[in-house]
């Protein structure tokens, strides 16, 4: 962010927009989604999942060439789809969930076969997504900068059809937890009596698959996985240690993400960090007080 | 007498495979019955299939009400949940809730009410996890009321708590069999209990159920035979 020195906080807002409006929506969507993994203590998926959607991305540039000269992409040229187009931001957001849901599918898959832990299946599929991240980036002729953009998780290239893109998904996800969040939270917490009840627990727990995908994938092309990272486990880690019921800890984890987002921008835009890194390390820190001072969960 | 629930040349396994097979049963109002068995003979299965959560293999099971209250152990329910009582109550009136629709002011009036009647409701603000084992168990006894089910079916309900807990519960569901002719059918391995609360015992042994009345069956001399004959010894926890 050199040269933000000279640069008003009004003509900043006015520049950056776009990305602080994604940002915000981030911080207080994705710990909804966020804290649903926490209870089910599936907490690494939100670690895991986002790098599987970027090395989707980083793939999708290694056979850019490829794919423009056997299959073309809107007519574009590999310079015109590797600049902001909005063709292009299909073609990675397919990528993107190609491999989220691919990733997805492959841990359930696992999970469900049984054997071995939980915790060291999604460890291997995280280290597994990320050698290949690297070594995607590594083939394709422009990955290299693009990778290290996405890893340092800077967000200030988000422009009208990312913020488009990301408000829409995140919208609907949003109607989707306030919806259904009784009956995600039972059949969660209680399959057999959500199905004595009569609850259709397959619909809602593939419901739940479903938005788990859309967000990781919009988001990891967007904002980049440390954003994510940080808006999917530590406001649900910080809000856990104070909440006291079920909806306030939705309501408390959405506001810890917001409030993370906030203050880092401004850190981001005072300090000269990139913005996805800031708010995910204000994430850590308001996470900080609940671990030291907060009432324990089990 | 009208019934509730009818089992007939029932069979239940996994993938297949029966566990327990040739199940006949009739459940009806005022019914109190308990499985019991040792450990590994089936009253899990047995259990689940007639709630429904597995579907006979063979044979047929007819659940003639559709007011079926479950309450499961008490350790199935994961304490990173930060639930209250409350909620935790309100969740037995969420089979009625559909899409946007919010729990009505009746039926948190219902919560209470049913919090009132297991002696809980200064805690319903409490975090459920924060309750006692019997506390938790009587929690989810009145989750299981919100929807006044004519059959509640309840999976180990006194298990790893005190006595005194433990007789409370029992009072509890004594009084509901009693006052309301709910039918109440549990699962145990605690003998004891079995036989000074409940009318008929469903025992299962060697993928079969025999069918008697509890005081007769569970009498101790009864006892030996029938662990004789399905080639087992009682455990500690099964003494009665």
């Amino acid at each position: 962010m050199d040269g933000l020195d000279g640069v008003s906080w009004s003509e900043r807002l006015s520049l950056f927009r776009w990305a602080i409006a994604a940002a915000l929506v981030a911080g207080a969507v994705y710990p909804l989604l966020g804290t649903f993994l926490h209870v089910r203590r599936t907490s690494f998926y939100g670690i895991a999942l986002p790098q599987f959607a970027t090395a989707g991305m980083v793939c999708g540039f290694a056979v850019l060439p490829w794919w423009i000269e056997t299959i073309g992409l809107a007519g574009l040229d590999l310079s015109a789809a590797t600049s902001d187009s909005h063709a292009a931001m299909n073609y990675h957001l397919a990528w993107a969930a190609l491999f989220t849901f691919g990733g997805l599918a492959l841990l359930l898959w696992l999970g469900q076969r049984g054997g071995g832990s939980e915790v060291g299946r999604v460890a291997a599929a995280f280290a597994i997504a990320s050698a290949a991240t690297v070594l995607f980036g590594r083939v394709s002729p422009v990955g290299k900068g693009f990778v290290d953009e996405l890893v340092a998780g800077e967000l200030l290239g988000v422009g009208v059809h990312e913020f488009e893109t990301i408000a829409v998904v995140l919208g609907l996800s949003a109607l989707v937890f306030w919806l259904f969040h009784r009956d995600l939270l039972l059949a969660s917490y209680d399959r057999e009596t959500a199905l004595v009840l009569g609850k259709r627990v397959l619909a809602f727990e593939g419901l739940l698959v479903l938005v788990t995908g859309a967000m990781v994938s919009v988001g990891a092309m967007a904002l980049g996985p440390i954003l994510l990272f940080g808006m999917l486990v530590l406001p649900p880690i910080a809000a856990r240690a104070w909440a006291r019921s079920m909806t306030g800890y939705l309501l408390l984890s959405s506001a810890f993400g917001v409030a993370a987002a906030l203050v880092g921008i401004v850190a981001s835009f005072e300090l000269d960090l990139p913005m996805g890194a800031a708010i995910a390390a204000c994430a850590a820190l308001l996470a900080l007080p609940g671990a030291l001072f907060g009432r324990r969960a089990a | 007498m009208s019934a509730l629930l009818v089992a007939h040349r029932a069979a239940f396994g996994y993938q297949r495979r029966p566990v327990i097979s040739g199940v006949e049963l009739e459940i009806a109002r005022g019914d109190f019955l308990g499985i019991v068995g040792p450990n590994g003979a089936g009253k899990t299965t047995l259990f689940r299939g007639l709630l429904g959560l597995i579907p006979p293999l063979e044979g047929s099971v007819r659940r003639e009400t559709r007011a079926i209250g479950y309450v499961p152990q008490r350790e199935t329910l994961d304490p990173i949940y930060p639930v209250t009582v409350e909620e935790v109550v309100q969740m037995g009136a969420y089979g009625k809730l559909r899409g946007w629709r919010g729990l009505s002011s009746a039926e948190r009036v219902r919560a209470q009410e049913c919090l009132e009647r297991v002696g809980l409701a200064d805690r319903r603000r409490d975090a459920f996890s924060s309750l006692s084992g019997g506390q938790r168990q009587r929690v989810l006894i009145a989750r299981a009321l919100m929807d006044e089910p004519e059959l509640m079916l309840l999976d180990e309900p006194t298990s790893g708590v005190d006595r005194g807990a433990q007789a409370r519960i029992l009072e509890l569901l004594v009084e509901l069999n009693r006052s309301r002719g709910m039918a109440i059918l549990l699962v145990s391995h605690q003998l004891s209990m079995v036989r000074e609360t409940v009318q008929r015992v469903l025992w299962v042994a060697e993928g079969k159920v025999r069918v008697g009345a509890a005081a007769e069956m569970l009498a101790p001399e009864n006892l030996d035979r029938l662990y004789a004959a399905s080639g087992t010894t009682r455990s500690a926890s099964e003494e009665l």
